[in-house]
């Protein structure tokens, strides 16, 4: 198994470009479509009514009250013209007790705009409700008391004592350091078929090297790689572009552990499939990427209901691992918590893994 | 010895190889001979015990080798048709790798590789990537991956395809010397007649997965000796001709390429004249003439029809 290992080592050794271009195409991907470094989204507001800079004023101070969006006052036909072009994805139009969203794309962004500027929007009518029953001083009164409150409600995730917050780029970045650990592991257990098909395989064979060893020695190889790639990924995030990956490293390790065992097991599969190298990749990267789309990564927890699409995914250990990554990052999860995916992830593996070997024995006797 | 009995192989059906029964003594040169498609390689694949044959037996010293492929594969080293090597690997690291299998650790590992190299004529070459090699030094280290645990029976596929003469004969001496000095086993296969008819004591010719023919040189040539070869240069040549010349008594076969027409025939048959005779009757005139002793590459036309090259 070790002269596996060193002999794979040493290919990947002389052309180290494919690897590398993967672990930095996967840091790429993760900020370009991650949205980049945090900051908070500007949003246009602005008013054609009478008294547009009056009203304009009142909601930008009921609008701004957190840091995950920043409402700016523009100038009407600069918005409409901005809309048009496409330069930004949404405007909102105040009137002094509604207000209108001009949207150019239906990005993420915009449906959450529109949850903040809505609840901002109620909040407002109902305390002008109120006021225009009981009287003049009922906002002051109101405030006054919400700060003091005999009930005080305090939101806190599992353990920390920040609220959790859900984050898309967060989950983007395992999306695609996922994505790419898929292409990498598989290119690696491809490799028993490529040294089928130039008889090295049946040199070893008619050695007294053992199945296990060899099987084995392929397999190891492809995971510790793997393993190399989505540490390497992790270190970058965490230490040099500070993302929040949650404070239980080792959990996400170990969760990406087991999800590289059981997406190395799938491999296998697909390679008792194939007779040659070039049909796993033929066949192989076409399929990758449906996985992800199936499990969701891309979108918010929850997105997907159809419950066919969930049975698929379930079958992958892609949609398992998410759900754990998920959990640790933005709940602070522990491994009790995740145990349950980590055993699917498991039993994915076992099963195809030994469904693969099988087929690549039968085919070759 | 080794011994294959009534050795069968089917693939889907469709019978590659039929009945083959073969020997191999200990420290003979053995060769199997016949055109691509025979089942050659088929048969080394079940005799080196990489895939099971059909029905038949495999016995070495007596113990059946398909029930135990331990007892062939500790003492053989099998050189494939094709390159297995590491092409984006340096002649040295390929060996390194192959000993390892064998469990070859530390200054024995580095020895028998040195040697390898060594015999196959890499030594200089041996840091170079394999793909930057020429087709000859890839063939030439394809044989020193198989030697490196010093096997007793060395079964060679076509080593030899594809290659410039300079290292072929450097393998076919290699080869012999391995066979003359250390006494190795040889199980040699090709298509190219002359090699296995300077390197081996006995040999067997297979077409359509037969053995057609088994014996020492000698012996296969008795077949044709009472045959007489002749090459005949024409200055133009018809089918009507050709088709006249087969009727001559004694003709058994006739072969045409371009302007030479070659025809075997029985000893003593009136030939010459009847083809003279013919030549003046079509108006061909007759260039060059010559009688040879039969080839082994004759007694396989004699025997299939065809050529060794089809
Ligand atoms: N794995 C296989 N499946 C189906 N047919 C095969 C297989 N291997 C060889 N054959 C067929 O068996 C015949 C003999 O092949 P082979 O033993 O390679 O001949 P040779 O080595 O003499 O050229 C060929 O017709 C070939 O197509
Ligand atoms: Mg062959």
């Amino acid at each position: 198994m070790k002269n596996v290992l060193w002999v794979q080592f040493s290919k990947d050794k002389r052309n180290p470009l494919l690897v590398l271009l993967l672990i930095a195409g996967s840091i790429v991907a993760a900020i370009l479509f991650g949205g980049g470094i945090q900051s908070a989204t500007t949003v246009g507001i602005f008013s054609e009514e009478a008294d547009a800079a009056e009203i304009e004023d009142k909601w930008e101070a009921l609008l701004n009250t957190d840091d995950s969006f920043t409402f700016e006052i523009v100038e009407p036909e600069e918005a409409r013209e901005d809309i048009k072009k496409g330069n930004i994805d949404v405007a909102v139009k105040v009137m002094e007790d509604d207000y209108r969203l001009l949207v150019s794309k239906n990005m993420p962004t915009v449906s959450s705009v529109e949850r903040h500027v809505d609840k901002a929007f109620q909040q407002e009518a109902q305390i002008s409700a109120v006021e225009s029953q009981v009287g003049e001083d009922v906002r002051d009164e109101m405030e006054s008391y919400l700060e003091d409150a005999p009930f005080q409600l305090e939101a806190q995730g599992l353990d920390s004592e920040q609220i959790p917050t859900y984050n898309i780029r967060t989950q983007l970045l395992f999306s695609f350091t996922f994505l790419i650990s898929m292409f990498i592991l598989g290119f690696k257990v491809n490799n028993v078929t490529q040294d089928k098909v130039a008889g090295i395989w049946d040199r070893m064979i008619l050695s007294p090297m053992k199945k296990t060893g060899m099987y084995s020695g392929y397999l190891l190889y492809s995971f510790l790689i793997t393993m190399l790639q989505i540490v390497i990924v992790l270190i970058v995030f965490k230490y040099v572009l500070r993302y929040d990956v949650g404070d239980s490293l080792w959990l996400i390790i170990l969760i990406a552990a087991c999800f590289t065992f059981g997406m190395i097991s799938i491999a296998m599969l697909i390679t008792g499939f194939v007779r040659t190298p070039e049909q796993f990749y033929a066949i192989y990267p076409s399929v990758i990427p449906l996985i992800p789309l199936v499990s969701g990564a891309y979108m918010m927890p929850g997105t997907i209901t159809n419950s066919v699409l969930l049975f698929i995914a379930d079958l992958f250990p892609l949609a398992h691992a998410m759900e754990a990554i998920m959990s640790v990052v933005f709940y602070g999860a522990g491994l009790q918590d995740v145990m349950m995916s980590l055993l699917y992830m498991l039993l994915i593996g076992v099963v195809a893994m030994g469904l693969g070997i099988n087929l690549v024995e039968r085919r070759s006797s | 010895m080794l011994e294959t009995i009534n050795l069968s192989k089917s693939f889907k059906g469709k019978k590659v190889v039929q009945d083959l029964n073969l020997y191999l003594a200990d420290g003979e040169s053995v060769g199997l001979l016949g055109p691509n498609g025979a089942g050659k390689s088929t048969t080394i694949s079940m005799i080196s015990t990489l895939i099971k044959p059909t029905s038949g037996r495999i016995t070495m010293n007596g113990v059946n080798a398909i029930a135990k492929p331990g007892e062939i594969r500790s003492v053989s080293g099998v050189v494939p048709q094709e390159l297995a090597l590491y092409q984006e690997l340096s002649a040295y690291e390929n060996l390194k790798f192959f000993g390892s299998i064998y469990k070859l650790r530390g200054k024995e590992l580095e020895k028998a590789i040195q040697q390898a190299l060594e015999f196959v004529g890499l030594d200089d070459r041996k840091k170079d990537l394999v793909k930057t090699y020429s087709g000859g030094m890839k063939r030439r280290l394809n044989i020193a991956a198989a030697l490196l645990h010093r096997p007793k029976i060395l079964i060679l596929d076509e080593p030899t395809v594809g290659i410039d003469p300079q290292s072929r004969n450097h393998i076919l001496e290699a080869v012999r010397a391995l066979n003359q000095t250390d006494g190795t086993t040889i199980l040699y296969t090709s298509h190219y007649m002359e090699e296995v008819e300077q390197l081996c004591d006995r040999l067997y010719i297979m077409d359509h997965g037969k053995v057609i023919a088994a014996g020492t040189k000698d012996e296969l040539l008795s077949i044709l000796s009472t045959e007489n070869k002749i090459k005949v240069e024409l200055n133009k040549l018809d089918e009507a001709f050709v088709e006249q010349v087969k009727t001559i008594e004694g003709v058994h076969k006739t072969e045409v390429t371009e302007l030479q027409l070659k025809i075997i025939a029985a000893k003593g048959s009136n030939l010459i004249s009847k083809l003279v005779h013919l030549t003046e009757q079509h108006q061909i005139q007759l260039l060059h003439f010559q009688t040879e002793t039969p080839s082994l590459e004759d007694v396989f036309l004699h025997l299939t029809g065809r050529t060794l090259r089809d």
